[in-house]
């Protein structure tokens, strides 16, 4: 295998790493392909699709708020990996390898700041009454459209446990919709391998009333939707796992034999097979009774 | 590669962080990068094709537990010594009967081997998918591995099992708003038609558990007897630890993520408190 299909490889590994574990993968990755410079140049474009992909959190420069490295607040026009922060109008270049912010350089809002700003301050007191550690972002992408990104990580390796919960929002207050998705990574690894991964598309229309009211009050009734369908889906987790309980595990393998009762070993070999086998050789039996 | 980690740390680290979903081609990934490690691989980490690879593999040939035949016929194909293989036969119908009341549908195969001190050894392989009749329903699949050793001291034999489950989960959900779906308070509530949401939930996990015993032996069939045993008691602490433990405890980080209470309101309840105490204390 070449060095190119073995960074190749490597590639794919990084981009299934669990919520805060990329530098392991990137550890255990480094050892397997076993050539250091081809990794470090073959391998940046998958930490930047991962970083992009799974909301990657950077602290902006000068600024004592993190904000979210995404496709969206991509500064367009420069060859540069330069982000926008949306809240303190900076933009600053960012190292995928490193995951270090610099050379921040202040942007000019669009005229859809008073709406953006009106969404991100809903944003932000929606974060606070539903997440743990969660950063949030809002963008304007024209002066009606808006993307929101809210990302909550928790990653506890001495307990072997990482999360991640990442949701996307597309508001279109022309078209008067919502469309989201939601994506949440769980990963429990004590003496085992367990992974929770659930993805959860969303549509909501937004009602006439509350796309043509002020700023404020539009964005705090449209962060009301995001935070009914949020927890709608939160909840219907719980269904879901008692669904899986129930009916899945219990199809796959029971817990014990229809009869309730654990198998009587002697009774299933079979008397007979087993005196053939005894009359025939007695190599593997101790002694003959 | 003489100097620096293991590679095979590496890997087994690595496949203990990658979902387990995708583990197979993950596997047959690690393989390609490195083949000279691909026995040693094989010999720890797990997945029922590989463990088959090592067992019941001739070249490019397979042998069936069932008729002792390689697939594609080869002359001289490795295979247990004749003795050995009755027990084999023997351990298939038992496995059989045990996947049957268990698994009430799968597949399962039992290989033996001669190991070079005397004793043998063996894999206990049992697979289920469960595909769903209805696009609302769960599917999955388990697969479990169980390797033994056996060695024979007078009347007993001392056996080391290395157990490994693989199980995953898939749950689909569909909702749409009618008259009579609810959404948090009436005011939020949306207008009919206004709302549509559709998701796909995985749970996946693999796991693998060793244990060393000590059981009597009367006669040969007493090591099928004496597998079996340890086999379906361990399995029956795999499969309760997995649904128990393992996928409880993710369903509670998603709410250390995520809180459905809104936590401000938690916060200034607590404030409250405080100063009402201490309006009290004054």
């Amino acid at each position: 295998m070449s060095s190119e299909d073995r960074v190749q490889v490597a590639a794919s590994f990084i981009l299934q790493s669990p919520p805060g574990e990329i530098n392991d993968v990137l550890n255990d990755v480094r050892v397997i392909v076993d050539d250091d410079a081809g990794l470090e140049e073959g391998i940046l474009p998958a930490l930047r699709e991962y970083n992009i992909a799974q909301f990657t959190t950077v602290e902006v420069p000068g600024e004592h708020h993190q904000t979210i490295v995404s496709e969206f607040a991509r500064v367009p026009g420069t060859e540069e990996e330069r982000y926008l922060d949306p809240r303190s109008k900076t933009s600053f270049v960012f190292n995928h390898l490193t995951l270090e912010a610099t050379d921040p350089q202040s942007e000019e809002p669009s005229e859809a700041e008073p709406q953006r700003v009106a969404l991100e301050s809903a944003a932000l007191s929606y974060l606070s009454s539903h997440y743990h550690d969660g950063v949030a972002t809002v963008l304007a992408m024209s002066t009606t459209q808006f993307a929101v990104q809210i990302v909550s990580n928790k990653y506890n390796p001495s307990n072997y446990w990482a999360g991640r919960w990442r949701s996307h929002y597309e508001i279109d207050l022309e078209s008067r919709t919502i469309q989201g998705r939601v994506l949440v990574n769980v990963h429990y690894y004590e003496q085992g391998n367990v992974q929770l991964s659930t993805s959860n598309d969303s549509s909501i229309s937004i009602p006439a009333a509350v796309s043509s009211s002020s700023p404020v009050s539009s964005a705090s009734k449209i962060f009301a939707l995001i935070e009914a369908e949020e927890s709608r889906c939160q909840t219907s987790l719980n269904d879901a796992y008692h669904e899986m309980g129930e009916k899945a595990f219990k199809g796959l393998r029971r817990a014990l034999p229809l009869t309730r009762q654990k198998i009587d070993w002697d009774k299933t070999m079979g008397y007979k097979l087993g005196a053939e086998l005894t009359a025939s050789n007695r190599a593997f039996g101790a002694q003959p009774r | 590669m003489a100097e620096g980690p293991d590679p095979v740390d590496s890997m087994l680290d690595l496949m203990r962080r990658l979902p387990p979903t995708n583990v197979e081609e993950n596997v047959n990934a690690l393989i390609q990068i490195c083949p000279d490690y691909a026995d040693d691989l094989l010999d720890r980490a797990t997945g029922k094709d590989y463990l088959a690879c090592d067992y019941n593999r001739d070249g490019d040939s397979y042998r069936s537990p069932w008729s002792n035949e390689y697939d594609p016929p080869i002359e001289d194909g490795t295979a247990p010594t004749p003795k050995l293989r009755k027990l084999e036969i023997a351990a298939n119908e038992a496995f059989d009967t045990y996947r049957e009341l268990y698994y009430e549908g799968g597949v399962s195969s039992v290989y033996l081997w001669d190991l070079e001190d005397g004793g043998f050894a063996g894999v206990v392989l049992l697979k289920k998918a469960m595909t769903p009749t209805s696009p609302d329903e769960p599917s999955g699949s388990w697969d479990s591995i169980h390797v033994f050793e056996t060695a024979e001291r007078g009347r007993q034999a001392h056996y080391k099992l290395t157990s490994t489950v693989m199980l995953e989960l898939v749950t689909k959900q569909n909702n749409k708003a009618d008259e009579t779906s609810v959404l948090g308070e009436p005011e939020k509530r949306v207008s009919e038609q206004g709302w549509k949401s559709s998701g796909e939930i995985t749970l996946s996990g693999s796991m693998t558990r060793q244990t060393e015993q000590d059981w009597p032996v009367h006669e040969p069939t007493s090591h099928i007897t004496n597998t079996g045993k340890m086999i379906e008691e361990m399995e029956m602490k795999m499969r309760n630890l997995l649904q128990e433990v393992y996928f409880g405890k993710t369903r509670d980080i998603v709410y250390d993520l995520r809180s459905v209470d809104d936590l401000e309101k938690a916060r200034q309840q607590r404030e409250l408190q405080k100063e009402l105490v201490g309006f009290i204390k004054r």
